[in-house]
């Protein structure tokens, strides 16, 4: 793909005049337009239940010369790593603040009314917008260049069965859901179901020839027409399913270890397939966006595995002077951020099919979580750490904003994709734009 | 030929040759005088679904419906269903409640905070995607059909979302599972100790449906059962439509889309099966039950005991080559479900083999498999004699799958079963609604189905009855009074107006133009349809005379002078003083003496074939011309066993056509016991006579 046509031409193909110019220059659609032909890609993770700012959050700004305990697994992913502080999610209204936390972290919107109570606040329902993961899945379906099979996967690590408020963060549109598949065979099943039925048919096709011919043997002279004119269909869709095997998917069809059922105890298991299966599906290109959700807000994850024994929600309301708590919790984090790294690691291990580089240079992962902090339930320094190459920001580095709404981050996706939408979620918290400083020096 | 011994001419032998040749040599003539013979032919669409579901259903447990309607309530003073705050059990007739600011009505409630549960089945009446629609201001879930999964999962109240809506494929004639839950309290955190302080917050439930083609109308309980029936697997895979050019659906030919459609189907049958392995099979991964489950699911399908190298090709290969025993089973379904042998009907074997006979009453019948009871006879001998196969047809027709069956036969017979565009006149017909257009259908299907299934089953009483179900909002427009929200229910129209399904407004409304009646359509369905008179296509496309170019005409002298043409009249002599007798029936069907001011006039008469013409006064006389009219019964049983047995009746010797007029006659024209004696008849086919002259008609036919 090549963009050789001028600025000029290009506002000239809009069907917009001269005269309107400078106004558009100013916008910032059209002062850099995106013209980028890799393949871009967008991984939301979400963890629940808030982090301890102390063994998480840099001390300085600027480059980053060492991560707290907290976040160490993403020691090699340093360079390619964006921390950012100081981005609060500004969204109030109905519901408590886990409910909110979950439900306006991707929509940037208000809740609506509803009938699910939290411990404090109105009760709510859900949310009263599309989230950013879904609203770039149908921008990039829209276009033929970018569409893929799916648009977007939702994986989900051990998300109770229960759909409300505190369970669910991705929205296709006001008041609509979405369900995040947590168990990796029925992930496996819809991505590559279709294959395993082509071969379930193939491998009867044989047996149902043969007694074709049995059948047509049987038949008087008359009847015998109808069913070889069926017999040569099912040669025809014989050749058929030869000729489609042979079409490339990029990637092997991977093998899920057998019977890794839901349970607290497989979350290490269940991860790890899940990470897989959405490295494939990018490998693939299945999809271009994904969430990938562990538990759910208020989650209670028991990381017996870590020594752990304490749920993490009833462990993230324990006051700050707790230091026994605190460490939990930080080891709790650490190994969010051990899935955050695994899944960098094998992005950049996978080479960009048909491409320059590996899947990470076009990927950014985003990690987040519904709380700054657990036992504040504070909706201010909302995590958020960026990993990876695909919106081209400046990585390696730790930035402090200023209580700036996380409407703006999301903004900076959307543009980072060249959607460039001025408004998403709540406009009250848009009128700046995407964030400043994510690019540059 | 000319007549007499008389020598053939120079000038007569041309035309002689061209007679013969196209009598009888011509590739039309030879198509015409091919003997009709029973054709191997695959299921048709309706047969393949009804037969998938019924072979999955048959390793379930079997429940029949009773004839109680409604559904299981139970109410709670608490946000959930425990059986201690419990307060009333009972049966609704459905579900369309409005609490206000109260608790339900009939025991003591907090009216902030109590629960409901309804369970039972739902009863489709036509095969298509239902809408369901739920509306309330508080929690709902819906289940329908599959009980572990909600189609309808609204236990968060969000917003002003109060109309939940979920669409699902169903197959007519059969009865879903179904459950709805109501919560009007708050979820997650209790803070119910507060609601003393709080206003109350109305409260109110519905439980509505948008039928195939049909306008949203609150689930009627004659569509509800309080027993909860096993869940049906449904093939919701689209087929390509049947060919219908003989006027039935018939499996006479096959194309790529269906072969593809039965690979999706089979597709969809196996992943099922896979996803209730257990429940069906009673493991997931023992071989030996699986191979059991299969052994059974394949005999089921063949419709016959399996030999051992079809036993070999179908399951034990498939054991041997599958990686596991559950791919395995999915390999046995999908092969079986591709196979000859379960996908065609009739398929070579000996005349008499019980399993066949099994076969072909259960398809004239059901359009479905055998079922446990009649397989066993077949096996036992049991199913030899005429007299033991009309017992089993007996007892088969009394299942609700027989009356689905029938009454998609009426519907098609009718020609109704493509849902005429009823649309009206508004200006003409204000009070001719969407709403009047879809009651009046299920007044035809109330109306048929309680003469066509009652004792007497009288094809008589069809044409003559004058005891129709109205309900409260068509009373007023057919002169019945009803109070507004009147369910349906018989009433008696007048007898000197009304006669039976031909003076049905549904079916007046159905051929009839949008502002007027339509004796050409109404005269084509009873000539065809009525009569058995076959009528070729007009010589050209036609407009009818629009009625403000002839405004002092009445309708039946538009028509007589349009159809005035001695080209028309070959068949409009027929078709119009047919259609004239109902001029009385306006385009909505409502009954009417004058038109324009003039007197209308009803006068009409038919020529029976080799009979002397017969004059009618009006519809009346007309019905009762029909219910008495041989010719009429000729053409009734003839479509009927067609519909039933989707095979030529011809192809059964002119004695059984005779023979089952005959038994119609004598059993006092009653449908039920015509349909237990075609599928009888039909279960013993005579072996195709060769007819001599078309053997030697491949010779060169003469210059």
């Amino acid at each position: 793909m090549t963009y050789r046509n001028t600025r000029r031409e290009f506002i000239q193909n809009l069907g917009v005049s001269a005269a309107v110019l400078p106004f558009l220059s100013n916008l910032p659609c059209f002062a850099a337009p995106n013209r980028s032909a890799r393949k871009q890609r967008l991984v939301i993770i979400f963890s629940p239940d808030g982090i301890v700012p102390s063994t998480f959050w840099p001390d300085t700004e600027g480059k980053i010369v060492s991560f707290k305990e907290s976040l160490t697994p993403l020691d090699p992913f340093r360079e390619r790593t964006l921390l950012l502080n100081g981005v609060c999610d500004r969204i109030r209204g109905d519901g408590d603040g886990h409910m909110r936390g979950i439900g306006c972290l991707l929509t940037g919107v208000e809740l609506f009314p509803g009938n699910v109570q939290g411990g404090s606040d109105t009760p709510a329902g859900w949310s009263s917008g599309i989230s950013i993961d879904q609203e770039l899945k149908n921008f990039l379906q829209r276009d033929p260049a970018t569409r893929t099979r799916f648009g977007a996967l939702e994986f989900g690590v051990m998300v109770p069965e229960r759909a409300d408020t505190w369970t669910r963060m991705s929205y296709s549109g006001p008041n609509k859901p979405v369900t995040p598949i947590d168990d990796p065979y029925q992930m496996f099943s819809k991505l590559y179901g279709r294959l395993r039925d082509q071969e379930s048919l193939k491998s009867v096709l044989d047996d149902l020839k043969q007694d074709f011919d049995k059948v047509g043997s049987q038949v008087g002279k008359q009847d015998r027409q109808i069913l070889e004119e069926h017999a040569t269909l099912v040669r025809e869709t014989e050749q058929e399913l030869s000729a489609e095997n042979k079409v490339d998917r990029g990637h092997p069809v991977p093998v899920l270890e057998p019977g890794v059922h839901r349970d607290n105890d497989r979350m290490p298991q269940l991860s790890k397939m899940q990470i897989d299966l959405l490295v494939n599906s990018f490998a693939g290109d299945f999809a271009r966006v994904a969430t990938l959700q562990y538990t759910n807000s208020v989650g209670q994850a028991r990381m017996r595995w870590l020594g752990v024994e304490e749920g993490q929600h009833d462990l993230s309301h324990e006051p700050d002077n707790n230091t026994v708590a605190q460490e939990k919790l930080t080891k709790v984090t650490k190994w969010y951020s051990e899935q955050v790294a695994y899944l960098a690691k094998r992005l950049a291990e996978t080479p960009e099919p048909g491409g320059e580089g590996n899947l990470l240079d076009n990927t950014i992962i985003v990690w987040t979580n519904e709380l700054g902090q657990g036992n504040s339930h504070t909706l201010d320094n909302i995590p958020f750490v960026l990993v990876g190459g695909g919106m081209g920001f400046t990585m390696g580095r730790s930035l402090k904003y200023d209580n700036v709404a996380h409407n703006r981050l999301l903004l900076s996706l959307a543009h980072g994709f060249g959607h460039r939408i001025n408004r998403f979620g709540n406009p009250d918290f848009c009128a700046d734009g995407p964030l400043s400083k994510l690019t540059g020096r | 030929m000319p007549p007499g011994p008389k020598k053939c001419s120079v000038t007569d032998a041309p035309k002689v040759a061209a007679y013969i040749h196209d009598a009888f040599y011509s590739p039309l003539a030879q198509e015409r005088n091919r003997p009709a013979r029973v054709a191997l032919s695959r299921l048709t669409v309706r047969q393949l679904k009804n037969a998938v579901t019924d072979l999955v259903g048959s390793f379930r447990t079997q429940v029949s419906p009773g004839e109680a309607q409604g559904l299981r309530a139970e109410y709670f003073r608490a946000n959930q269903f425990r059986g201690e705050d419990r307060v009333i059990e009972r049966i609704d007739p459905e579900v369309r409640f409005n609490y206000g600011q109260q608790g339900p009505s009939g025991g003591k409630f907090d009216p902030h905070q109590f629960s409901m549960r309804w369970q039972g089945s739902l009863v489709a009446p036509d095969t298509g995607v239902y809408e369901i629609v739920v509306r309330t201001e508080h929690a709902t879930n819906l289940w329908v059909n599959d009980l572990e999964k909600p189609i309808i999962d609204a236990w968060v109240q969000s917003g002003k979302d109060t109309e939940h809506t979920a669409s699902i494929y169903l197959v007519g004639g059969r009865a879903y599972p179904i459950r709805l839950d109501f919560s009007k309290s708050k979820q997650g955190v209790d803070d119910a100790e507060k609601n003393k302080d709080r206003p109350v917050p109305k409260a109110s439930i519905t439980l509505a449906w948008k039928r195939p083609q049909q306008i949203e109308e609150p689930i009627p309980s004659r569509c509800l059962i309080p027993t909860t029936f096993p869940e049906a697997f449904v093939v919701s895979t689209p087929f390509p439509p049947d060919d219908r050019s003989m006027g039935y659906e018939r499996g006479n030919s096959i194309s790529k889309e269906w072969d593809e459609a039965t690979t999706s189907a089979a597709l969809e049958t196996s992943d099922y099966i896979a996803a209730h392995l257990k429940e069906l099979a009673g493991s997931t991964d023992d071989k030996e039950k699986l191979m059991a489950f299969c052994r059974k699911f394949v005999e089921r399908a063949h419709r016959r005991p399996l030999s051992p190298a079809i036993e070999k090709l179908y399951i034990e290969r498939q054991f041997t080559t599958a990686p596991d025993p559950a791919t395995a089973v999915k390999r046995v379904v999908l092969l079986t479900m591709k196979s000859p042998r379960f996908l065609y009907r009739e398929l070579g074997t000996v005349e008499k083999d019980p399993y066949d006979i099994a076969s072909r009453l259960s398809f004239a019948l059901w359009d479905s498999l055998p079922d446990e009871t009649l397989l066993k006879a077949a096996a036992t001998g049991s199913l030899v004699t005429r007299k033991q196969v009309a017992q089993q047809a007996e007892r088969m027709v009394a299942d609700p799958r027989a009356w689905y069956k029938q009454r998609e036969f009426f519907l098609q017979w009718l020609k109704i079963d493509q849902h005429p565009d009823l649309a009206k006149d508004t200006k003409r017909f204000p009070l001719f609604t969407p709403a009047v257009a879809a009651d009046l259908r299920t007044s035809l299907d109330l109306t048929l189905e309680n003469v066509v299934r009652s004792e007497r089953s009288d094809f008589r009483e069809l044409l003559m009855t004058n005891r129709y179900f109205l309900n409260g909002r068509l009373a007023p427009i057919y002169g019945v009074t009803l109070p507004t929200n009147a369910p349906f229910q018989p009433v008696s129209l007048d007898p000197k107006e009304r006669s039976g399904v031909l003076t049905h407004p549904y079916l007046l409304a159905s051929f009839a133009y949008r502002s007027s009646s339509s004796p050409i359509h109404r005269g084509v369905l009873l000539t065809r349809s009525f009569m058995g008179r076959t009528l070729a296509a007009p010589p050209a496309a036609f407009v009818p005379l629009p009625a403000s170019l002839h405004p002092n005409l009445t309708t039946r002298q538009r028509v007589a002078l349009q159809t005035k043409p001695a080209a028309c009249m070959s068949c409009h002599s027929t078709i119009n003083p047919l259609g004239f007798t109902l001029e009385k029936f306006d385009a909505i069907g409502r009954f009417r003496s004058v038109e324009n001011g003039t007197p209308i006039n009803t006068a009409g008469s038919y020529e029976p074939r080799g009979g002397q013409p017969v004059k009618f006064a009006g519809a009346r006389d007309l019905s009762r011309y029909i219910a008495g009219s041989e010719e009429a019964h000729t053409a009734f049983v003839e479509k009927f066993f067609q519909y039933l047995v989707k095979q030529p009746i011809r192809a059964y010797g002119a004695q059984s056509r005779n023979d089952l007029q005959g038994s119609f006659r004598t059993n006092k024209y009653n449908m039920r016991q015509l349909t237990v004696a075609i599928a009888t008849e039909a279960a013993f086919p005579k072996k195709a006579s060769s007819f001599k002259g078309t053997q030697t008609a491949t010779a060169q036919s003469p210059q």
